[in-house]
């Protein structure tokens, strides 16, 4: 492909797969889960057509995907996989050890209920509970922003030497077919400078990684860890921007959408940000102060510019697509986090609006913002029809 | 909480963990250990299969052939006529086919006529004598055995060439003259003192044999054929199966009728039967034994039914006698019953099946005894053969015994094997220091333990046999020799039974890195090893074992 970029109908997976052929990955140990599948479908296709020289490693299961995924990352190359779901949480061991090791591993990720029951629907749930795993987490809320993801994601975890991981929801965006502009080669080389890690596993310095340490230096593998996601939220704004520059489509941690203003701001991930922008647009319609914040990356959370988003309104309505068992929604419970001990913070509401996969139109949000808008706040998480 | 100073990360280190002795944790130990394959367990040489088949698949035939002759020193004959009970004990069985053990063994033997390759001089020669009496398989195997430890050997053949059984029994479609010609000639090369039409006919002539050397090795096989009741030998339509062989194999001709009963089921037999059909006779083979105990080996039966010879088993002749121009045999089907031991049976004749066979001569063929009467005086008999102990030596000290007037294991490589054994039990007697010790008896590798992922299922690679009908207009080679490249594929399917094979997995596959390379070989780290045992599932040929350690 010579041309700039070459407009394309993809579907939400397969414009990850066009990011990965782009980027070339020098690894991608693959293991196939619904509805992840398609993604890895279309690599191997590039593979066989022998478009991509990226080595193709098919373990038996994704725990051994994530185990490939780390001891190639550590030899310096660059790594791809991905995952959904019951992959994901098979993973989980490994997400550990991936951040610990600094491996900066590109993952994407599917987001798919968790069984049991066992389902298939779009839920947030399998990638959020891996919150504390070390891992950049990043969502998508459409083909476009996925393939546009996963390019920035190399950048940005290899800058940080972070594994990071990027989600999209399970059919509304990973099935879903809409026009994606893909860029060329040329840009995505540009963009994206070649990995030099500062340290591999590489026969000539001898050096290794694993060892068993003492308790000073865990600790103190920590705080590295802690100084380097001090700096994503930066990189992230960076690497977005840059990318703006480029295509015309710019991206941040964070997204406000006629929300600065706004007296009532819904804040949401994933593919609920896509209805949310139609039902603001429709609420200013009637003369309502609303926006939306998108919050597109989740880890690190960017706390100070959630306040600093969120400190002018009056109410939050928090909409989640999981449910955390004993807690509730959980991006509500990270934004309470985030805005307690703020000067005059808003009211939180958190509503538990598309767990399972439920369809929440605009209708049904903009009902909701009319609801709570001027309600008073429960501490708890609301289940929502 | 989010600032710390850059230095360089400590989690990346060329420091090592040796300081952690995690040989503490074991609880069982690998060992390497070489121990013999199923083939050698059955070979009746004790021949190092495993090794030299590795040998021919590395493309190393010399090597494949010094290993194959420290135990016979005749591969290009056995690997024609062998019984080759390796091949029935193959672990590979089990998987998909057998290896072709055989046909690789005749691969090497040839090669090393076609390159003339010869036995190196005894590293010392020493001044002790030892005699070698008949120059038959065993006699041979004896003197060269003897040979490279240095000994002097006398070696006295009552015939005017050596071989024995091998040239007057054998027939040349199974056994070319030049292939026995040049393998025996190897052995005379390294030095014999050779006595051809000297018979030690006698207990007197064995003695003062004895008298005149340190040792004397008895090899004078069984040549006296056993008589069929019933049948007068004295007709000229009878002829002795040993007498017959001789003479075809020594160019002279039958005066035989066209159609022969040949009676016996035996190797013998079958050598018999095929003989007398390249010379344009019909023949019947008539047996006691029903077809599945026929003691002849499978494939001389299939090979001579091939070539259009009838065979009437379970079946004895009572008769026979003269019927115009030719004879009637009357015969009578029976019951047979194979007895413990090979060669023993019982029969019991069905009555009313009673039936008659016409030919035009009789060449019986069952079986041969040692004479050992010439010998009563000087050594004693256990049943049909002299009697030895575990190192072949007679009841007279000094005179050892071999082959079949010792044994009633018939098959020339369990000949070869015993005159072996025999000169090892000479040396050791003479001077125990310098001999080769026993071998000691070692449990065979079993097929449970070779790690079958690394040998993907192939076909044997069959040696081909020459077409039915040239086969009947000569006595040419029935079986033909194996392509160097099918040899080396064949060799490529052995599975290396119990035989390292330095493929470096255990090196490789150990997470403890307990495993040290050696110039030849392998070594445990006692201090790191944590007795996993991923060592030994990864060994593809079952040499590596665990055993259990007891701590205090």
């Amino acid at each position: 492909m010579n041309a700039i970029s070459n407009k394309m109908l993809l579907s939400g997976n397969h414009a990850v797969s066009w990011a990965v052929k782009l980027v070339q990955p020098d690894v991608a140990p693959v293991y196939p889960i619904t509805p992840q599948t398609p993604i890895l479908e279309k690599i191997t296709e590039f593979e066989g057509r022998g478009e991509i020289s990226t080595e193709l490693v098919t373990p038996e299961s994704e725990h051994s995907a994530m185990a490939a995924c780390i001891s190639a990352s550590l030899t310096g190359a660059r790594v791809f996989t991905a995952t959904s779901s019951q992959g994901l949480l098979l993973m989980h061991e490994l997400l550990h050890y991936a951040s610990g090791a600094r491996a900066p591993i590109v993952m994407f990720n599917v987001n798919r209920t968790p069984a049991s029951p066992w389902g298939f629907w779009p839920d947030q749930l399998d990638s959020l509970s891996q919150r504390d795993t070390g891992w950049v987490q990043l969502y998508s809320e459409s083909p476009q922003e996925s393939l546009d993801s996963v390019i920035q994601a190399y950048r940005i975890a290899e800058t940080v030497s972070l594994p990071t991981m990027i989600s999209h929801d399970a059919f509304y965006v990973s099935h879903s077919l809409e026009v994606v502009d893909v860029p060329g080669e040329k840009m995505v080389r540009d963009f994206l400078p070649d990995y030099e890690p500062e340290n591999m596993l590489d026969v000539a310095s001898g050096k290794s990684f694993g060892a068993p340490i003492d308790q000073k230096t865990w600790n103190r593998s920590r705080r590295e860890m802690a100084a380097s996601f001090a700096e994503v939220e930066a990189q992230v704004n960076a690497a977005g921007a840059d990318w703006g520059k480029l295509t015309g489509r710019s991206y941040g941690a964070l997204e406000e959408y006629r929300s600065q203003d706004a007296d009532v701001v819904i804040v949401t991930m994933g593919s609920m940000c896509g209805t949310a922008r139609v039902a603001v647009d429709a609420l200013r319609d009637q003369g309502l102060s609303v926006g939306l914040l998108k919050v597109r990356q989740f880890r690190p959370f960017p706390t100070e510019s959630v306040c600093k988003a969120l400190g002018h309104a009056k109410s939050v309505v928090v909409l989640d697509r999981n449910y955390s068992p004993g807690m509730g929604g959980i991006l509500h419970q990270e934004l309470k986090a985030a805005l307690y001990g703020a000067a005059q913070g808003p009211k939180v509401h958190g509503l538990l609006a598309g767990v399972g996969g439920m369809n929440v139109p605009p209708e049904k949000i903009m009902s909701l913002v009319g609801q709570y808008k001027d309600a008073e706040p429960s501490v708890e998480s609301q289940w929502v029809e | 909480m989010n600032s710390i100073e850059k230095q360089p990360s400590p989690l990346w280190t060329n420091a090592t963990s040796e300081a952690r002795l995690t040989g503490t944790w074991r609880s069982a130990m690998p060992h390497y250990q070489n121990l013999p394959s199923p083939c050698r367990g059955a070979c009746p040489v004790g021949g190092r299969i495993a090794e030299w088949v590795r040998h021919i698949e590395l493309g190393d035939y010399k090597a494949a052939w010094t290993t194959l002759v420290d135990n016979n020193p005749f591969p290009a004959i056995a690997g024609r006529i062998c019984h080759h009970p390796c091949e029935t004990a193959c672990n590979r069985n089990a998987l998909d086919e057998t290896v072709g053990i055989c046909s690789l063994e005749r691969f090497v033997g040839d090669l090393a006529l076609k390159e003339g390759w010869a036995y190196p001089k005894p590293k010392q020669e020493r001044k002790e004598t030892i005699a070698v009496v008949g120059g038959g398989p065993a006699g041979l195997s004896a003197c060269y055995q003897l040979r490279r430890l240095g000994y002097q050997v006398s070696l006295y053949e009552s015939q005017e060439q050596l071989g024995g059984l091998l040239r007057y029994g054998i027939p040349a479609y199974r056994l070319e003259k030049k292939i026995l010609d040049g393998e025996i000639q190897r052995i005379l090369d390294m030095g014999v003192d050779l006595h051809l039409n000297a018979e030690v006919g006698s207990a007197q002539a064995l003695k003062e044999l004895h008298a005149k050397h340190d040792a004397v090795y008895l090899a004078t096989g069984a040549s006296r054929s056993k008589n069929l009741p019933g049948l007068d030998y004295a007709q000229s339509w009878v002829m002795d199966s040993a007498e017959f062989l001789a003479d075809t194999n020594a160019g002279k001709a039958c005066d035989l009728g066209r159609d022969l009963v040949v009676i016996g089921g035996g190797s013998a037999a079958m050598d018999v039967a095929r003989t007398a059909r390249r010379l344009g006779r019909n023949v019947t083979v008539l047996a006691l034994e029903p077809d599945d105990l026929l003691p002849a080996h499978e494939v001389e039966v299939i090979e001579a039914k091939e070539e259009a010879i009838t065979f009437v088993t379970g079946a004895m002749m009572q008769s026979a006698e003269t019927n115009g121009d030719g004879i009637v045999l009357k015969c009578i089907k029976v019951d047979f019953k194979p007895g413990e031991k090979r060669g023993q049976f019982t029969i019991d004749p069905i009555a009313g099946s009673e039936f008659e066979l016409s030919a035009h001569g009789i060449i019986p063929s069952i079986g041969q005894d040692a004479d050992l009467k010439r010998w009563q005086d000087l050594l004693d008999a256990a049943g049909p053969v002299v009697s030895t102990d575990g190192d072949w030596q007679t009841s007279t000290p000094g005179i050892f015994a071999g082959g079949d007037v010792a044994s009633m294991d018939r098959f020339v490589t369990q000949a070869i094997g015993m005159g072996k054994e025999a000169a090892w039990g000479i040396a050791r007697q003479v001077d125990a220091a310098t001999a080769p010790a026993r071998p000691e008896a070692e449990p065979l590798i079993p097929y449970e333990v070779i790690n079958t992922s690394y040998h993907a299922k192939h076909r044997r690679l069959q040696a081909a046999n020459r077409d039915v009908e040239a086969r009947l207009q000569t006595f040419d080679e029935v079986q033909l020799p194996l392509a160097l490249e099918e040899a080396v594929a064949e060799a490529k399917r052995c599975f290396s039974c119990g035989t390292c094979i330095y493929c470096d997995n255990c090196y490789l596959y150990c997470p403890d890195m307990a495993i040290t390379k050696l110039e030849r070989g392998y070594e445990v780290k006692n201090d790191y090893c944590k007795g996993c045992g991923l060592c030994v599932a990864e060994c593809p040929t079952g040499s590596i074992h665990m055993e259990k350690e007891q701590k205090a």
